[in-house]
Parts: structure tokens; sequence; C-alpha cells
């Protein structure tokens, strides 16, 4: 036990002061959320912004005169004299932002209370024309639908015998779960991946490449208990990552400004007591079988180049589970609660939501217990081999 | 003392280690049989051309690698039974200043005293002797990257002896040194010596031999060729010099082996 904390203590400190682990452990994924929050929603309402106020220039074919006269003169400019094909052009070369036009028989068919056609081009890549233009064309369509109300006297509520109200009873927190609880473990299992990346290509792969790992294996202590000390580093590293996702969304939640209502309020129900113990629980044996697994791979390395090449295409292994988690209709259930990774995935988004069974997150953190154990076992076989380790 | 019996080593070669090496075999024998004693207050020598298995024997003798056949005893302890025991006893110290980067003289020493089980006021006290011995308290606030190699030495060596061992092994001790941080560890091969500690070093340069050894092993090809005391050699080969006599009996060994 002293030769573990021993071993733990020194790399710790040792880890401490290397700037590039402190660099992806901590900085990067404290930053991350915050800079992410802040950056979404304000370049979302900054582009959405634009959008709203941008003058569209529209042509119009065959338009009646009191549709064109509805248009807004300070949101559309309307360009003359262009035919159907030359429109088309223009749209696609971005000079048009879109072409409306009215069936020639168009103002016949409404004076004989039937459909007129009206065709609409447009590019869907140009963000809001669409729907921009249709509320217009709505509008207009609303103010000849009163008049045939009118004319023919009738109620609003002749020609609308539904009355349909929705009632979304879902709780407030699978909403939330639906809506970012699979987001925020893929970035936590990352980072906590990542985090554990550097502290075992430094504390196994560089001591074999500074040549320190020789007189390490000459102290009078077991090279069981060397490899512990190691590990329990390494995963503490991994856990401080992840944890640090979730401190940097405790800081966005907390201090950034104009944070859109709706996702303020989602983070806000999601970052409680019950949810990071609950999410620590699964953490800690997740850290340990990423050190478990990193360190049998890096082990066999000469140098941190080649364990570089080696532990970076697992980076992909890692990824695969967390984004099958974002997939609709994935759910923790008896076969999921076994796949490592995609559990945790899985068990997070149905904390968030309140859905999830207490057996199914026993048996997530008790099959995530057992990886563990089995890393940490594989990687001191490979550790215990003199030509692995020299 | 140490007494090397019968001792052999067999590395397994991967594919590309097959390669690299020019060989079909699915193994290489490193160091075939050889049994030598190295004595108290005595300073042993283990000469040899590059790849005689010089290091893979001191390696053995440290139990960084575990013997194939035969035993070795370090103070009466087997390195294949009690390891953890004789690691007890032996001090490690090689040519390169392999440490920490990030940590201070005083932080890798702590370390390593921690390691051997030593308890705080103990270390405290025999580090800061070996640190006043060796002037490392002038540069023990600096982190060992921004040393030079010979304040890195001077750290490797107080690392080496902070435990007080019974038994030194120095691999290649002076191996890309310079002149005056190889001298501090001739200093401290002679004071080992002097307070009664069993010595063995491997080395390829004779001057250091000479000045230095009391008893001396040639090994060749993982075969131990030649083995006596000092003086024996030095009479034996009195009308040509070291360097002459280690060739001669490298060469003999050769040709025999051919024929």
């Amino acid at each position: 036990m002293n030769t573990i904390l021993t071993v733990f203590k020194k790399e710790v400190l040792d880890t401490l002061r290397d700037r590039r682990t402190l660099l992806t452990a901590i900085v990067m994924p404290a930053l991350l959320m915050p800079l992410l929050l802040y950056g979404i929603s304000k370049l979302t309402s900054s582009i959405m912004e634009k959008e709203e106020n941008k003058k569209l220039k529209i042509a119009l074919l065959d338009a009646p005169s009191d549709f064109s006269s509805k248009l807004d003169t300070a949101k559309f400019e309307i360009i003359g004299g262009i035919d159907l094909e030359a429109g088309r052009d223009q749209i696609l070369a971005d000079s048009l932002d879109a072409m409306i036009g009215f069936a020639t028989n168009y103002q016949t068919k409404i004076e004989e209370m039937k459909s007129g056609k009206v065709n609409m081009w447009f590019k869907s890549t140009n963000l809001m024309v669409k729907s921009r233009l249709s509320d217009v064309i709505e509008e207009y369509e609303n103010k000849i639908l009163e008049s045939r109300i009118t004319d023919l006297n009738l109620t609003k509520d002749a020609i609308d015998p539904i009355n349909l109200i929705r009632y979304d009873i879902a709780p407030k927190n699978e909403q939330i779960g639906q809506m970012v609880g699979g987001f925020l473990p893929y970035i936590f299992i990352i980072f906590c991946f990542m985090g554990c990346m550097y502290p075992a290509l430094d504390l196994i792969t560089g001591e074999k490449e500074r040549g320190t790992i020789e007189t390490l294996l000459t102290v009078p202590a077991s090279k069981f208990n060397i490899l512990l000390g190691k590990v329990f580093t390494i995963a503490l590293v991994g856990l401080s990552a992840a944890l640090m996702t979730i401190f940097g969304l405790i800081l966005a939640v907390k201090f950034l400004p104009d944070l859109p209502e709706d996702i303020l309020e989602a983070m806000t129900n999601i970052v409680g007591i019950k949810f990071i113990l609950m999410l620590f629980a699964m953490l800690i044996p997740l850290a340990i079988f990423f050190a478990g697994v990193i360190s049998a791979m890096v082990v066999r390395a000469k140098s941190f180049k080649e364990a570089q090449s080696i532990v970076t295409p697992m980076s992909f292994l890692v990824i695969i589970p967390a984004v099958i988690a974002l997939l609709p209709g994935i759910e923790l259930d008896w076969t999921t609660v076994f796949v490592p990774i995609l559990n945790v995935a899985l068990a997070t988004k149905e904390i968030v939501a309140g859905t999830i069974q207490p057996i199914h997150y026993i048996i997530t953190v008790i099959s995530l217990v057992i990886l563990a154990l089995i890393s940490v076992g594989i990687s001191y076989r490979q550790f215990s081999k003199e030509g692995m380790i020299l | 003392m140490i007494n090397v019996q019968n001792v052999s080593k067999t590395f397994n070669l991967n594919k590309q280690q097959k390669k690299e090496l020019q060989t079909s075999a699915s193994s290489i024998n490193a160091v075939n049989g050889i049994s030598f004693e190295c004595k108290p207050g005595r300073i042993y020598s283990l000469l040899g051309p590059n790849g005689a298995g010089k290091t893979t024997t001191l390696r053995m003798i440290a139990t960084i690698l575990q013997t194939t056949n035969g035993d070795i005893e370090v103070c009466g302890h087997s390195v294949n039974d009690k390891p953890n025991l004789v690691r007890s006893k032996i001090g490690f110290l090689t040519g390169s200043t392999n440490l920490y980067d990030r940590l201070t003289p005083g932080e890798i020493v702590e370390y390593f005293a921690k390691l051997h089980g030593m308890d705080q006021n103990k270390y405290k006290e025999r580090m800061d002797m070996l640190f006043t011995q060796m002037g490392v308290h002038e540069f023990s606030k600096k982190r060992i990257g921004q040393m030079s190699t010979g304040m890195k030495q001077k750290v490797s060596i107080a690392r080496s002896m902070i435990h007080d061992p019974e038994v030194v092994i120095f691999d290649e001790p002076t191996s890309g040194l310079d002149v005056i941080t190889a001298n501090n560890i001739i200093e401290l091969i002679r004071q080992c010596k002097e307070e009664g500690k069993t010595v063995i070093f491997s080395s390829h340069i004779m001057s250091e031999v000479d000045l230095l050894c009391d008893d001396l092993a040639i090994i060749s090809k993982g075969d131990l060729i030649y083995q006596n005391t000092m003086n024996h050699f030095r009479s034996e080969f009195e009308d040509i010099s070291l360097t002459e006599a280690f060739i001669r009996i490298v060469e003999n060994s050769k040709s025999n082996q051919n024929v």
C-alpha cells in the first residue's frame, strides 16, 4: 500500500508539472462547454438576426397587384423584367433570392372561389428565404379566406371544425434528456479518454524512453504496486478531465450572459448533486478501465511517438459507442448495459431524463468495475514481461 | 558478496528482432552458463566488447532480468527466490543520467528512499550527508530538466546510494560523460570499496579498469573467457598493454569458437 501511495504521489506531482497534460486534462475541458454554449448561442442568434433583416431580392411572375403591394419594401426588393428561365438561373447564381409565379388563370380561379396555383422557386441552402416568403403568402391567403368567409356569410369555426390542443406531458427532465443527455456524455467520455492518454504515454512509455524504468525496477517493491500507482494517477487525470467538463458546464450556466432560456433551464436542471454523484460512480471505473487499457497498449512502445501511433486509432473505438448513444431509439437495456462506454453514455442520458432503472444503473457500474479490474490485470501481465518493459 | 552460479540468459525474438539480427532463430543466448564471485571490499570489473552480455549479466544481478538457468546470490539471498531482499541490498547506477525532468533532486531522492522503505528521519539525514558530500545543496531547488549532465549525475549517485546499499552495480558508469563527471564516478567507486561494499562494474575502458579493479572477468558472446585478480592479469601480460591483452584474449576466444 505504501508503494502504491508513494508512486501515486510522485506521479501526480510530476503530472501536475506537465503543461501538456494540464492543458488537455484541466484547461481544455473546463473551457470547452462555456465556449461551446456561448459560441453556439451567439452564433445562432447572430445568423438568425442577419437572415431575418436581410432585404430579399424577389422576382414576381404574373402577380396580382394586391399581392405585390403587400410586400414590405424595407424587407423585399422586387426585381422586374425576369422570365422563368432567367429567374431560375439567377437564383442558382445567388443574384436573386427567390421567384414567385402565379398561374395565368389564378385571378379567375380566385374569383370562382377555387384554388389558384402559386409557384415558389428558392434554394433551401439560403436560410430563412422559404419561411419568410411562406409567411407572406400565408398572410395573403388569410386575407382571401377572410373575404370568402364574409361573402359566404360563414363563421371562422365553420371552416375549422377541429380545435386541436396538444399537451406535452413528458416531464421537463425527460425532454432535456432527449435534447442534451446524449451529447453531454459524448463530450466527457472523449475528454476522460484523452485525459488518460497523455499521462499514460508519459508515465509508462516515457519512463522507458528516459531509461528511468531500469532504476525503478531495482527498488524492493512489487511491479504490481508500481503499476497500480501509475494506473491510479492516469485514471485520476482522466477523471479530472471528465469532471472539468461538468465544472465548465456549471460555470457556463452560472455566469454566461444571454444564454437562451431553454438551454439555461435545461442545463440548470441537469447539474445537480444527484446527477454528479451518480456520474462519479460510473466515471471512476471507466477512468480506471481507460487507464488499464491504454497502459497495456503503450507498455510495448519504445518511444512516445510509437505509443501515440498505437493509442490514437483507439480514440475511434471510444467515439463509436459514444456516437451510437446519440442515435434515436438506442436505450439502456439488458444488452446495451454490458457494452462499455455505450452503457455510460446511455445511463447518463437516462439519469438526466430521470428514467433510469436502478437495476440497469447498478449493472452498468458493476460491469465497469469488472472491466476496470480486467484491464488492470492485462496491463499488469504486459508490465511483468521483461521484453515489454525494457 | 555476489555469487553467480552457472547463469544463462536466453531472449525470445519477435519478428522485428529476427529481422534486425538477420536470423531465423526463435531465441538468442545472451549469457551462457557463467560463474564468478565478487567479494566485499573489492572491486570486480566485467569487461567485454559491445553485445558481449555485460549489461544482461548486471541486470540479472540487479533483478531487472530473470535468469533462464542457474542462480545468483546477493548477500546470501537468491535473485530468483528473494528478489525484493536482493533489491534492498543493491544500488544500481548507469552512465546515462536517467532522471525525472520535472522533479527536483530532493523529490527524486526522497521518492527512491520511500520506495526502499526508509523512515523519514533516516533518509533526510542521509540525503543531507550525500548532498553535502557532492555539492548538490546549491542546486537542490532546481528541476532536473534545467540541470547540466554533471549535476544530473550527482543526483543519480545520490538516488542510487540513498539506502546505503551493501552491493553497488555500475553499468558502464562513465560512458558518455565528460572527464570531471566521470571522475566523480571513479571517486564514488573508490569510496564504496573503502566502505567495504561489494562493487561490480562493467566497462570497456582499460585505463579505468587498471585504476580501480581488484578482480576482473572478460566476457565475449555470452561466455566468460577469462577471470582472475588484476595483479595476476598484469603479471600474465606484463610485456603488452592492458588494452592489447584484452584484445588478444577476445580474439583468441573467437578463433577457438571458430575451430
